[in-house]
């Protein structure tokens, strides 16, 4: 692939030629405009080889000039095969702010194929950095790619906190950037997918179609490609508008993503079925079918299971009989599946194997940093037993063929009588974790501002029959819905931001709520207010897009974690913390969130500072989003 | 502009005030309620007591009477920034007055405690009961 190499025009076929007819007008338009003696008294402001857009570049950007027809019409435009291209591979949504250097390609969205604007839909979005967020929350309830469009460079650098999250998620997610060359200089480079080269997994720019076509299919394959990450393919215009003839777009192969060898398979089967008491430790598996391997082999054998399903997306479901500690803690074999465990651990490789060829220009962003911490929230989880490098979902499948071939009758017997007794020993350890949750999230319970864990508690009773997807980050919020609520879907709980960058939250959930729009589901959203104000445009997309959305303001009228900070800092220096509020506050005035969500055209209500009013509010809203349109609540809450 | 106390956590104080706890604190609970409000205690201890650290209904023997309550605040501003080994900020007489010490101990002797019974809340006897229900995949 000719990532490195930069584009060319392309000859062989009719275009519009937009820049030829721009740099013609602008110049004469230049001659016009500029009178004679200002060219005599600073000639060299008129002689800088990267000038700021003319007046009829701006012209154009703002839709108050249009280009010029062509020759001859394209019949067959090269976006419209890019499109053919994301419809074979599956992907449902292309989230945008519009820009000109891929007008070519949305023009096909909208209007390529049929039905035209399915599969992919076009998505209006207000922002590239929610974009962005859109394709990392879907990304992360569905375990496949979304696509977004950007716009330049300009659009690369307003979607690049975004992209940054979902590197350090993992999300696959497909990143089409717009080149225009010769258009506006600002908006176009040689190498544009450099800006993000170092949180991005791979990258393309292709100089002729059949290497875009190809691009395009290879950077579905490296994001879904274990470390799963964004990726993304930088495409000319020229590209997009060039007349394709009879070509066709080639079959798109999907990734083969290797597992554990047979015999590895069946050392880890004998071990599972010799033990007495094996347990399985589960991390997050790349897709929901690697969630129902991992239910097939723990059944298959009887063993307890670890989740990390209150924690994050595609973990083991939460209230599975076999979930929990287990009848006996004294394990005799632990198999960890993107987990840790003591004996052996299949976990797939992460995102710091790429820091060598990645980060060319050395920038070090936090874990990518040589020799850095793994994470950016803390040390790395201390290695145990041995661990294998490799896909634990496609290893699952292996190792139950081998586990079918070698289990005895006996061992069946022996293993479902282990089964029954694991079932309920992890039922009671649950309904003692649950009762003791209760009595910690009862505080307060009647006070005003309401607690956070009053808008957990009420909502889960609501929700608890429907398909729910919990999208927003818990972690500011007090993350009750850890301990009361039953996380037993892949996507039942989306887990953080990533990189814990703020501003992702309703993008994500956005995103996510697209996923739920197709499939008859529901998202919550426990919206914190100082996230909320990055990119807030995303309500106005949920509405757009009538989107099943309740999103429930968990407004303490601060970027609290940060006052806490501050207050720290001011009390151990001895200064007093009565100022701690500057800068970390929103208050003078506070923001009506509910008046801003209406603002957009969404259903909202409150603020509610009585804990009393909550239910019926969340009735109200919950009814709203069944009915397949957002809403949203502001409460007024607690801190924490 | 200076942010008065609002108006649901006057109406707390208000509500919730037992009248031997404010017979018994020498300062003022309404003044120790802003004095709350405004060094942001209710960054931690919440807007009712109830929070990363409870002010309710806790044995905490810095909370036992108003001159280890006082000695508790002032001890720490002295040592502080030399040994700033806990979470808790530092309030040298500078930063909050005696008389602020003492208004603040009155409100906090105030906070109302609200610890219902479980079984009194509609939401936790749904959660309990759905809880025992036999898991289903779908």
């Amino acid at each position: 692939m000719s990532k490195d190499k930069t584009s060319t025009p392309v000859e062989e076929a009719p275009k519009l030629g937009r820049r030829h007819f721009l740099q013609g007008a602008a110049s004469s338009a230049a001659a016009l405009a500029v009178a004679p003696a200002a060219r005599a008294q600073n000639p060299s402001a008129f002689t800088a080889s990267y000038s700021a857009p003319t007046y009829q570049q701006i012209q154009r950007d703002t839709g108050m000039l249009t280009p010029p027809a062509p020759e001859r019409a394209v019949v067959r435009p090269g976006s419209d095969l890019m499109v053919q291209a994301l419809r074979d591979m599956g992907i449902e949504f292309v989230a945008a702010n519009n820009g000109s250097s891929f007008e070519g390609l949305q023009e096909s969205v909208i209007n390529y194929g049929t039905p035209p604007n399915k599969m992919p839909e076009y998505i209006t979005a207000l922002h590239e950095e929610s974009s962005v967020d859109m394709a990392n929350g879907y990304g992360k309830a569905e375990g496949k790619p979304m696509c977004a469009m950007l716009h330049g460079t300009i659009g690369i650098q307003h979607a690049s906190m975004a992209i940054y999250q979902a590197y350090y998620s993992g999300t696959p997610m497909l990143l089409i950037a717009g080149r225009d060359d010769g258009f506006i200089q600002a908006h176009t480079a040689n190498d544009m997918a450099a800006m993000c080269r170092s949180f991005t997994k791979w990258d393309a720019q292709p100089t002729t179609l059949e290497e875009c076509l190809e691009a395009l299919q290879e950077a579905y394959r490296q994001a879904v490609t274990p470390p799963t990450g964004p990726t993304m393919v930088v495409i000319d215009m020229e590209l997009q508008k060039q007349e394709v003839r009879d070509m066709v777009v080639p079959p798109f192969r999907p990734a083969v993503i290797e597992g554990i060898d047979v015999n590895t398979a069946r050392d880890i089967a004998q071990k599972l079925l010799a033990a007495n008491n094996p347990r399985l430790n589960t991390g997050a598996f790349r897709t929901p079918e690697g969630v129902q391997a991992a239910v097939e082999l723990a059944e298959m054998i009887g063993a307890c299971t670890s989740t990390s399903a209150h924690q994050g997306p595609m973990g083991f479901p939460q209230r599975h009989p076999l979930c929990g500690p287990g009848a006996d803690t004294d394990y005799d074999y632990v198999l960890g599946l993107e987990a840790n465990a003591p004996d052996l651990s299949l976990r797939r490789p992460s995102v710091e194997m790429l820091t060598a060829s990645r980060d060319t220009m050395a920038i070090g962003f936090g874990g990518l940093r040589e020799n850095g911490p793994a994470s950016p929230f803390g040390a790395p989880a201390p290695v145990q037993g041995t661990v294998v490098e490799i896909d634990a979902q496609a290893s699952i499948p292996v190792i139950i063929g081998e586990v079918s071939r070698l289990m005895t009758p006996e061992q069946r017997s022996r293993i479902e009588e282990r089964k029954a007794r694991h079932a309920k020993a992890n039922h009671d350890a649950f309904m003692s974790a649950l009762h003791e949750a209760v009595e910690t999230k009862k505080k307060g319970w009647n006070l005003s501002p309401v607690s956070t864990a009053r808008i957990y508690a009420e909502l889960w009773p609501l929700i608890m029959n429907e398909d729910w997807c919990l999208a927003s980050p818990s972690s500011f919020s007090g993350s009750h819905h850890m301990q009361l609520w039953d996380h037993n879907k892949p996507y039942s709980y989306l887990g953080g931001q990533g990189a814990g960058g703020m501003g992702y939250g309703l993008g994500a959930c956005t995103g996510a709520a697209l996923a739920a729009r197709e499939r008859n589901r529901i998202v919550i959203n426990v919206q914190t207010d100082g996230d909320f104000n990055y990119a807030p445009g995303a309500i106005w997309s949920a509405v757009h897009h009538e989107l099943p959305m309740l999103t429930v303001m968990h407004n303490n009228r601060a970027w609290h974690q940060e006052f806490m900070f501050i207050e720290y800092m001011a009390g151990v220096r001895g200064r007093g913390t009565d100022r701690g509020h500057i800068g970390t506050t929103l208050r003078d005035p506070f923001i009506d969130y509910a008046k801003l969500a209406e603002g957009y055209g969404m259903k909202a209500e409150g603020p509610i500072d009585d804990p009393t009013q909550l239910a019926a509010a969340l009735r109200r809203g919950l009814d709203v989003v069944k009915g397949g349109e957002p809403y949203l609540i502001d409460v007024l809450t607690q801190p924490r | 502009m200076k942010t008065m106390i609002p108006m649901v956590l006057l109406a707390a104080l208000a509500g919730g005030l037992p009248a031997a706890a404010l017979a018994q604190a020498s300062g003022d609970a309404k003044n120790g309620a802003q004095v709350f409000y405004d060094q942001g205690c209710y960054g931690c201890h919440g807007y009712s007591g109830y929070g990363r650290k409870d002010l309710n209904n806790t044995e905490s023997g810095m909370l036992s009477n108003l001159e280890v309550f006082r000695a508790f605040l002032r001890g720490r501003g002295d040592v502080a920034p030399l040994l700033p080994s806990t979470e808790m900020p530092n309030y040298p007489a500078t930063s909050v007055s005696d008389a602020q010490v003492n208004d603040l101990f009155a409100y906090i002797q105030s906070m109302p405690a609200d610890l219902p019974e479980a079984g009194d809340i509609e939401p936790f006897q749904s959660i309990l009961k759905a809880a025992e229900r036999p898991y289903s995949p779908q």
